[in-house]
């Protein structure tokens, strides 16, 4: 369903910097596919490109045969907040408003009416364990239930494909854990495919398969296979194969 | 690099920063800079100028300077407010409480004196400008010449160095670094939903609503009573209703899903209660601020069209004469010959109508009544181009004073048309209907009947004279320079309107001039401090529409969003001042019965186009700011 060839990214500046070279990426329908890689290594870059908040320098992207660059600016705004879902380590959630109101401001903007909206968001918040604070402020909740106010945002409208940003970045081990669980239900649930960036181990190792980059360029992939933990270790292998430091992996945790 | 060379590159190398305050302290030394030139011109010191003038100017001059110093202090409280996190960021990295304090010494010292030379510089190139205004509203013999105003460069070269010196002292001692954590987080992130007292919300309605009534209801002399505490009520009105029933009605709004969860309005109405309630007290200033600059240049030209206009209604003759009642005919005959005179010396061609004014007794007993021949009042009326009148033989019209402002002198043309004229054969006069005209100057109402009927009247009580020129259009110069001559040789007795109008602009001209300074400089103030708290918001706001963004928000949505939420914080204050400015005017029309729909509305009006454009502008920058960021 999304299909990158050859996708390079040269950010402009005084001194012009190849962030991506040529990176070709497959994501069926329903996969979850985590994306690792040491810090500046285009992680961000490259989830930018396919969230279409950046554009690539050259290559193609296509979604569901489509590419959206293609679309009007105004067009490519409503593609985004209809078919995508986005997770962010800072959660990005409106102060403003409280968790409900957060969740159903995508649907707000498409005008849908009151009742649908409160429905929808009744129904994700059952499933995600936040009912009960669906009219707190998010300066009142803890990061994991942030976390999971943010998916359900994401998860609202029923995205195609849904896009995390280090999602488990600064959430502590357990509420990592229930994130963790929770995108793979729903992963699995509504076959919603699902990208992930990260620098934890432990979070990719819910994915069906890893996807290694440095330096801008594809370094590897692993698949799952067998059990989650010894996924796990093949990822800490991986890691320390490509060499630099350990220590820029953040977690390493069992 | 020490320290001061830090300072000094902080603030050159941040000039986007620095660049609002700088323009808004540089603008005041402009303002301040230009009305100096104006009062310090070389014209006015001649010891014939009026000293009064003088003594206002000076006072102007102290309230614009007091109004710089809160101003400058203001803008520099909110520069400093929005530059919270850099601070807490130095001290993080080990600055101490002094050095920080010493930066913002110093930083400001140098802003404040950028700022002043700039003002002055900029002013310089103003300054003919402001001097052919001047001398336009200003009616002074001689012109406004442009002159080297070195007195000017001084005073406020020395004014704003203390003034930018003692606030910088004053702002980096009381400056509050002490909580470094707050200073890093920000300070949105903390604060709690706003509240609003319902029972508070009720009694700003009521306040305002009293207020207004209040003002508008009293009429007369009961105006001067009610003013104070109708400002009173008003004020406390206007500060609660920006403190608490603005925020009350846009969480009750928020609380309507069917409103609040409808497209955009979620975003708009999001922040606008947190923003509304940060910037009751700027609003609150704002409204009553520009409030006072509407009221006062309202009033001035109000005041000014009273005296010129009412004048010019009354006495639509150029020349009239009225003889004291004891005058000999001698003597009138003798003013008259004067007054030609001085009509032909300045080679003036006009034209002359005299009248016998003979009041008789009437039916209505207490008072004689004046009746007036026909063909004299259709004489008069012809120089003035009135209508004739042409009463029947048994009939009389009662005239009366056509002008607005005497309006009890109404009643006095009912009693004659009650009563009737008894002619030396017994017959009567009927009175006919009642016209009004300005034709003749007697302020309580008159007959005018036939020309034959007049000769059958029988002797009047009492005689008067009336003798009026009227000059051809266009002979201005020769009219004002008669009415001069005349003033001083018949004072009191020859009366030129536009001489005495000429007069009256004259001495009114310095107040009107200093009023109308010292009202744009408030509002223009006010706009500023409008485009502060703007400003000072705008980061969180760019941090808001981003995150927004990367879900999918189109710059469509955007600008609806940016657009109205800037339009209600930009004009929910000025709106206020607006109608509070109506109000007064309208309790000022009150107080001297005279309408003053049409001067309202002008100026109101100049000053809600004026804002319309500032916002237009300021928007435009907001806008492209944020979509800078928003959609690179
Ligand atoms: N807007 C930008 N302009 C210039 N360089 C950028 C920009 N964004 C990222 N980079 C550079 O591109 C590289 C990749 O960044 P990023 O994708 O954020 O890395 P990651 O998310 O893997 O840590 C980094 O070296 C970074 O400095
Ligand atoms: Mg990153």
């Amino acid at each position: 369903m999304l299909k990158l060839t050859k996708v390079s990214k040269v950010y402009e500046g005084k001194v012009a910097y190849r962030a991506l070279t040529d990176i070709d990426l497959e994501v069926e329908k329903g996969e979850f596919v985590a994306i690792m890689g040491p810090s500046g290594s285009g992680k961000t870059t490259l989830l930018n490109i396919i969230s279409t908040n950046d554009q690539p320098t050259t290559g193609n992207v296509e979604m569901e045969g489509k590419n959206p660059l293609n679309l009007k600016k105004n067009a490519l705004a409503k593609f985004r907040r209809n078919q995508l879902g986005f997770i962010f380590q800072d959660f990005n959630l409106l102060h403003t408003l409280t968790v409900e109101e957060n969740i159903v401001l995508p649907l707000t903007l498409d005008g849908t009416s009151v009742r649908e909206m409160k429905n929808r968001a009744d129904q994700i918040a059952e499933s995600l364990g936040i009912s009960s604070i669906m009219n707190k402020r998010t300066t009142e909740i803890s990061g994991g239930q942030m976390q999971r106010a943010a998916i359900a945002r994401a998860m609202i409208h029923e995205p195609k494909l849904l896009l995390a940003d280090e999602p488990t970045g600064n959430l502590d081990s357990k509420s990592s854990q229930d994130v963790m669980n929770m995108l793979v239900s729903i992963n699995q649930k509504e076959q919603t495919s699902l990208l992930m960036v990260t620098h934890d181990a432990q979070a990719a190792s819910y994915s069906d398969r890893v996807i290694f980059i440095q330096d801008g360029k594809l370094h590897s992939e692993i698949h799952r296979g067998e059990s989650r933990q010894a996924f796990f270790h093949k990822i800490i292998d991986m890691l320390s194969l490509m060499g630099g430091n350990g220590n820029d992996f953040s977690s390493v945790r069992p | 690099m020490t320290f001061r060379q830090f300072a000094l590159n902080n603030v050159l190398r941040n000039k986007r920063l620095y660049i609002a305050y700088f323009l808004s302290s540089m603008f005041t030394v402009m303002v301040f800079f230009t009305f100096a030139i104006f009062a310090f011109h070389p014209a006015f010191s001649e010891a014939s100028f009026n000293q009064n003038a003088l003594f206002g100017m000076a006072v102007a001059g102290g309230i614009i300077y007091v109004f710089s110093f809160f101003f400058v202090l203001y803008s520099m409280s909110s520069f400093l407010q929005s530059r919270k996190k850099e601070f807490g960021l130095l001290m993080m990295l080990g600055a101490t409480n002094k050095q920080i304090r010493l930066m913002v010494f110093l930083e400001n010292i140098i802003i404040g004196f950028i700022a002043t030379v700039g003002g002055i510089l900029i002013g310089l190139v103003f300054a003919k400008a402001i001097l052919l205004i001047a001398e336009n509203i200003l009616i002074i013999s001689e012109s406004l010449n442009f002159y080297f105003p070195t007195l000017a460069i001084i005073v406020t070269f020395v004014s704003f160095i203390f003034l930018f010196f003692c606030i910088s002292l004053f702002v980096s001692f009381i400056l509050r670094t002490n909580k470094l954590t707050d200073l890093i987080k920000g300070d949105k992130q903390t604060k709690g939903e706003p509240k609003a007292s319902i029972f508070l919300s009720i009694i700003a309605a009521i306040l305002l609503i009293a207020g207004y009534a209040t003002a508008i209801i009293v009429k007369g002399a009961a105006v001067i009573y009610a003013m104070i505490p109708v400002i009173l009520v008003v004020t406390l009105g206007t500060y609660l209703l920006f403190t608490q029933l603005s925020v009350f009605i846009i969480r009750r709004l928020k609380s309507n899903k069917s409103i609040f969860w409808r497209k955009t309005n979620m975003l708009l109405f999001s922040d606008l209660s947190f923003r509304m309630k940060d910037n009751a007290r700027t609003f609150f200033m704002v409204a009553i601020i520009s409030t006072v600059a509407f009221s006062a240049i309202g009033a001035l030209y109000g005041f000014q069209s009273y005296l010129t206009k009412g004048g010019k209604d009354m006495n639509l003759y150029t020349f009239t004469y009225l003889p004291w009642l004891d005058d000999s005919e001698e003597v009138i005959e003798r003013d008259i010959r004067k007054i030609n005179t001085v009509l032909q010396e300045e080679n003036i061609d006009a034209q002359m109508g005299k009248m016998e004014l003979n009041y008789f007794e009437t039916s209505e007993k207490n008072n004689s009544v004046l009746i007036v021949r026909a063909s004299d009042y259709n004489y008069f009326a012809s120089l003035i181009k009135e209508k004739e009148l042409d009463p029947e033989p048994n009939k009389a019209i009662v005239v009366e004073q056509s002008d607005a402002m005497l309006t009890q002198e109404t009643k006095a043309s009912e009693g004659l048309m009650e009563s009737s004229i008894v002619l030396e054969d017994g017959e009567t006069l009927q009175p006919s209907h009642v016209v009004s005209t300005p034709v003749l100057s007697e302020s309580a109402a008159y007959y005018v009947i036939n020309d034959k009927a007049y000769e059958k009247l029988e002797t009047p009580v009492r005689t008067d004279w009336s003798v009026v020129w009227k000059a051809k259009e266009g002979q201005t110069d020769q009219v004002l320079e008669a009415g001069r001559k005349l003033n001083e040789q018949l004072q009191y007795k020859a009366y030129s309107v536009d001489y005495t109008l000429y007069e009256i602009e004259k001495a009114y001209g310095p107040i009107l001039f200093i009023g109308l300074f010292i009202g744009i400089v408030f509002f223009v103030s006010a706009g500023s401090f409008l485009y502060f708290r703007l400003f000072t918001d705008l980061d969180e706001e760019k941090r808001k529409f981003l995150s927004i963004a990367k879900i999918g928000l189109t710059q469509l949505e955007l600008k609806k969003v940016v657009n109205r939420e800037i339009a209600i914080l930009f004009f929910s204050p000025i709106v206020v001042a607006l109608v509070h400015g109506a109000v007064a005017l309208t309790a000022l029309s009150h107080l001297f019965d005279y309408n003053l729909t049409v001067e309202s509305t002008l100026v109101l009006g100049s000053f809600a186009v004026i804002q319309i454009l500032y916002f237009i502008i300021v928007r435009y920058f907001y806008v492209k700011q944020v979509k800078r960021l928003v959609f690179r």
